[in-house]
């Protein structure tokens, strides 16, 4: 059931990713409208899929959640970062309306939800000490809603790049009459930007407890958390020289996206090295014993 | 049959010269069109002056009518005018409603236009059904131009380029203050634009201090000394050069002071002088945006390109609009055909029981009502066949060849079109002299 809806999820943000690309060649209203319904209409199933797996679940505490079960056959944290991506953006969009951003959010969401769910690796079950660890739901929660919330900025960012290049050519081309004005773009990238650190700093703080009760050592030295240490401390620079200094424009949109490629880094250190992940990670993803 | 035509002529025709010699004023418009409709087969008229076009549009009972039309122009226009008869006059009237006739393709203002001038018409009871229907389509076809292609998108002339590369730069503008420098004409359109598009602040700085004065209070603004233009360069956001100093007055030192002194809020610089007033280099600057006359021009040329480009889709949806436009009328004219030839052949029906009933002699209430339901019967049985294929035909040839079969052509009109025109209290003593017609226009087919 759960992998059905999510099938279905997958194919919705499908449909909204060709709306969105062919409005990008035809700007229709219509086609904005579809792409934006079939994301929401996607977002929907999504979070459905995510509500039968937990009905679905026999384990105990959080593996009832979910979290190291077997029921989507890996990809779980892929599929859990493009549901929070997806709904930051319909919650974006709602507020300023950001069309140019959804054909990059739903082309992207795609990308990621197709390997995941591709991928037919089994999961390892919970560690037996994190069953009822609520510092791993915190974690977890806060891991995905703020890579999802700099997701976002990186979008944005990379438009504003794209904008202010074609400004300073004087060369504004095809798709100029569609990107929105850069005042709005660095205004919401920068809020984006502060809420994914806010949360990364949650999640890696919470994420120290969880790997210490799960191997006792709260900072294991590996690049997951090395990359993920960066990417924080890298945002934790871009907010302090925006506060102090008042940087703002191309210098913030490229540190962004160096952030967001560090945060990328960390889930890259995850998948390709699950020997050092802690326990709690591991039994998100990592193809165990299957 | 009543038929479209389309008499006048625009910018493609003749030079502004001869067109400021035409133009009607709102105040002679009522007479013309008052004069327009008193002639002889005008059914219905409606005239469209604009700074680029003088045409006039009507509903008439032939096409030679049209010479009419061109004589009441007058003189010089006739000289130059052209006349354009039915389904060429009716695809005119589409393609100059979507601008693609005018002299900017794409142009916003074309619209209203034609829509203040069909008011105008139906105030001074010129305009009857037939030509607002055909207006109503053009301005849907219009409306469809503009949404479904990129034809009125990107600004095509310097001033308004301006603007809309500040509202690309900045955004909402509510909130802004313009500074403009100098007195050039250009300028002080792109400032009032800017302040009408929600610019709070409009700093005005000159030499002169009276200069300034005199400006600020033209375009309402607030008058400041040149010589606070490091400060100024701090405070504003847009700002628009348009001086004739020969050495440029805002330079890349002087930017590159204010930028970090407004903690790098973005800068748009606007130069519209010649020589250029603002230091090229300043655009190297982080968001600091310099825009001299060339850029803008470039910019403009590219809008007009880009909308050059869309031109041939929003002519596809002109033609599409106009087959729609021309189906609709057809269908309205098998309705009416099949209205007349159904109450003909059903009073027909009537009368013959009637008569039939006071041969007969006395009959009972029951046997009078099925000799009526026999004859209704009858009636119907006839003209199931007939009425399935005009329904389903939905005008066309079947339709004329009912009419003129059935005799139907001086049966009373029930379209409503008539009716409607007959609403206008103008219209009424007119119209109940005239032969009801059908109001179908040529592009039907069956002129």
């Amino acid at each position: 059931m759960a992998t059905l809806l999510v099938h279905i999820a997958l194919l919705a943000y499908a449909a909204a990713a060709a709306a969105y690309l062919v409005w990008l060649v035809r700007p229709r209203q219509a086609l904005v409208s579809a792409g934006r319904t079939l994301l929401f209409a996607g977002l929907l199933l999504h979070l459905g899929s995510f509500a039968a797996a937990v009905s679905l679940s026999q384990g105990e505490g959080l593996a009832r959640a979910g979290f190291g079960s077997d029921a989507w056959r890996g990809g779980q944290l892929f599929s859990l970062l493009a549901a929070a991506t997806v709904a930051g953006y319909l919650a974006l969009d709602l507020r300023y309306r950001l069309p140019v951003a959804g054909a990059f959010v739903a082309p992207v969401t795609v990308a990621v939800m197709v390997p995941a769910h591709l991928v037919h690796g089994g999961t390892r079950p919970i560690a037996p000490e994190l069953t009822h660890s609520l510092a791993l739901a915190v974690h977890v929660f806060s891991a995905a809603a703020g890579t999802a919330a700099l997701a976002l900025a990186f979008a944005l960012s990379l438009l504003y790049l794209v904008s202010e290049r074609q400004l300073k050519s004087k060369q504004p081309g095809r798709l100029f009459a569609r990107l929105p004005s850069l005042e709005l773009i660095e205004r919401v990238g920068w809020h984006l930007s502060v809420w994914g650190f806010v949360f990364l700093s949650v999640a890696i703080a919470t994420g120290s407890l969880v790997s210490h009760e799960s191997s006792g050592s709260a900072f294991p030295i590996a690049p997951k958390q090395g990359f993920a240490v960066l990417a924080w401390a890298l945002l934790a620079g871009l907010i302090q020289a925006r506060l102090v200094a008042g940087w703002r424009g191309r210098r913030v949109a490229l540190l962004v996206v160096a952030g967001f490629l560090l945060l990328v880094g960390t889930y890259a250190g995850l998948l390709a090295a699950p020997q050092h992940v802690s326990a709690a990670a591991a039994a998100l993803i990592a193809p165990g014993r299957g | 049959m009543p038929v479209l035509l389309c008499v006048g002529l625009s910018h493609k025709q003749v030079p502004i010269a001869v067109r400021e010699q035409l133009a009607v004023s709102a105040e002679d418009l009522p007479g013309r069109l008052a004069r327009l409709r008193g002639l002889a087969g005008v059914r219905e008229a409606m005239l469209l002056s604009t700074c680029n076009r003088l045409e006039v549009f009507a509903v008439a009972d032939a096409r030679t009518c049209a010479d009419d039309l061109l004589r009441d122009l007058g003189p010089l226009a006739a000289e130059h005018a052209l006349t354009r008869y039915e389904d060429e006059a009716l695809l005119h009237l589409f393609r100059v409603t979507a601008s693609l006739d005018s002299m900017v393709v794409g142009e916003a203002q074309i619209q209203g236009q034609v829509k203040e001038a069909h008011a105008r018409a139906l105030a001074a009871g010129a305009c009857g059904a037939a030509l607002s229907r055909a207006l109503a389509a053009a301005l849907s076809a219009a409306k469809r131009v503009r949404t479904e292609t990129g034809i009125a998108r990107g600004a095509v002339s310097i001033s308004s380029v301006a603007v809309q590369m500040a509202h690309k730069v900045l955004g909402d503008l509510s909130g802004r203050a313009v500074l403009l420098i100098g007195a050039g004409e250009m300028a002080q359109l792109a400032a009032r634009e800017l302040h009408a598009g929600g610019a709070s602040e409009l700093l005005v700085a000159n030499r002169s201090a009276a200069v300034a004065e005199a400006l600020a209070q033209e375009v309402g603004g607030i008058a400041v000394g040149i010589a606070e233009l490091p400060a100024l360069l701090e405070r504003a956001d847009v700002v628009l050069c348009s001086t004739a100093a020969h050495q440029p007055i805002v330079t890349r030192e002087l930017v590159g002071r204010a930028i970090k002194a407004r903690r790098y809020r973005a800068l748009f610089l606007i130069d519209l002088a010649l020589p250029r007033n603002v230091e090229p280099a300043a655009n190297q600057l982080e968001n600091v945006y310099v825009y001299d006359l060339d850029d803008l021009e470039g910019v403009a040329a590219q809008n007009r390109e880009l909308r050059q480009q869309e031109v041939q889709r929003a002519e596809a949806i002109v033609l599409e609009e106009i087959t729609a436009y021309a189906r609709a009328k057809q269908e309205r004219a098998a309705v009416r055909v099949l209205a007349h030839l159904r109450a003909q052949a059903q009073a027909l029906a009537d009368a013959e029981v009637e008569r039939t009933l006071s041969l007969l002699g006395p009959l009972s209430e029951r046997q009078q009502n099925s000799v009526r339901s026999m004859a209704t019967a009858i009636v119907n049985k006839l003209l199931h066949g007939p009425t399935a294929r005009l329904r389903g035909e939905q005008g066309g040839p079947l339709s004329d060849a009912a009419a003129e079969l059935f005799g139907l052509q001086d049966a009373p009109d029930v379209s409503g079109d008539d009716a409607e025109r007959r609403s206008s209290p103008e219209e009424q003593p007119q119209d109940a002299s005239r032969k009801p017609q059908a109001d179908v226009l040529s592009l039907t087919g069956r002129k």
